[in-house]
């Protein structure tokens, strides 16, 4: 046995201390009373589960937490910003007004009056047979 | 009840060397209380807790030695938990009437407060509770490698502080 061996054996050989007697009867005390008022199964297994899962690195689990929760805030940020909503929620300005009245008329007058829309129409055409070739036959 | 015979049966065959464990990694005999009525409270909500489990004293540590940790994490600064620590003198071994053997002890217990307290796990573990190197990966939760290199510094550290003394009693 060479001399790091001995070193080990002889520390192995340090007794260690007793717990306080006392301990006993308070530990179980304390255990047997957290007992009775042991909560439910179902309150309790997730508080394990989640415990279970993130015990090993918590501050990784937290910041990862964190960057989804800044990237939903970016992303609901940028959706309050879209046009379509600023456009709803800002009336259009005097002259964007006039503008837009001044291309409704130019459409207008583009168009042409409501009459002649009606002149444009195909007028109705009455019933004519399909073939005067039966009557030309009852004549002959 | 089943429970309460259960409980007692477990207190009887493995406090002791949980409090010893949890005195030497938290270096405060008010933690390793506290950190120990924690697990037995744990342990009597949860009957089902060992069911299935082959290794009760390998279980029971590790679940001492996650506690501990989350009652380190719990305090506000790392930093101060370690010089807290560092700064604790507790009664680690058994008072013994030998002066050398009482200088050895206090010097052996003073050597393993300045160790980091992984290190100091680990050697707890290998020395006072016989555990294999596997055994003590399984148990705290690191690879094999990290535990015996953990060991061997720890060790080596105890050594060079211990030599002159450990000399002069042989």
């Amino acid at each position: 046995m060479n001399n790091d061996e001995q070193f080990e054996q002889h520390l192995r050989r340090q007794p260690l201390r007793h717990m306080p007697s006392a301990w006993r009867d308070e530990v179980l005390a304390a255990a047997n009373a957290a007992a009775g008022s042991r909560p439910s199964t179902l309150d309790a297994r997730p508080v394990s589960w989640w415990r279970e899962l993130c015990w090993p690195h918590p501050a990784a689990w937290a910041a990862l937490a964190g960057v989804w929760l800044v990237m939903l805030g970016v992303q609901f940020a940028s959706r309050e910003a879209s046009p379509q909503s600023f456009a709803r929620q800002t009336p259009p300005s005097p002259q964007l007004r006039e503008l837009l009245k001044q291309q409704v008329q130019l459409f207008a007058e583009l168009v042409g009056p409501r009459e002649n829309q009606e002149a444009d129409r195909p007028k109705p055409v009455a019933p004519q047979p399909r073939s005067s070739r039966r009557e030309e036959m009852l004549n002959a | 009840m089943a429970a309460d015979f259960q409980l007692d049966r477990l207190f009887d065959e493995h406090a002791q060397a949980l409090f010893a464990f949890l005195l030497n990694f938290t270096r405060d005999e008010e933690d390793a209380r506290d950190v120990l009525q924690e697990l037995f409270v744990k342990l009597a909500r949860q009957p089902g807790l060992l069911r299935g489990v082959q290794d009760e004293r390998a279980f029971l540590l590790r679940l001492a030695h996650n506690a501990a940790i989350d009652l380190m994490r719990r305090r506000r600064s790392r930093a101060a938990v370690n010089v807290k620590y560092g700064e604790q003198r507790v009664a680690l071994f058994a008072a013994d009437g030998d002066p050398d053997a009482a200088a050895f002890r206090a010097e052996l217990s003073a050597g393993l407060a300045e160790l980091p307290p992984d290190q100091r796990a680990v050697v707890h573990l290998k020395l006072w509770e016989g555990l294999t190197f596997e055994q003590i990966a399984a148990t705290l939760d690191i690879p094999l490698n990290t535990a015996a290199s953990r060991y061997r510094y720890g060790l080596d550290k105890l050594r060079a502080r211990l030599r002159p003394i450990y000399e002069e009693i042989q």
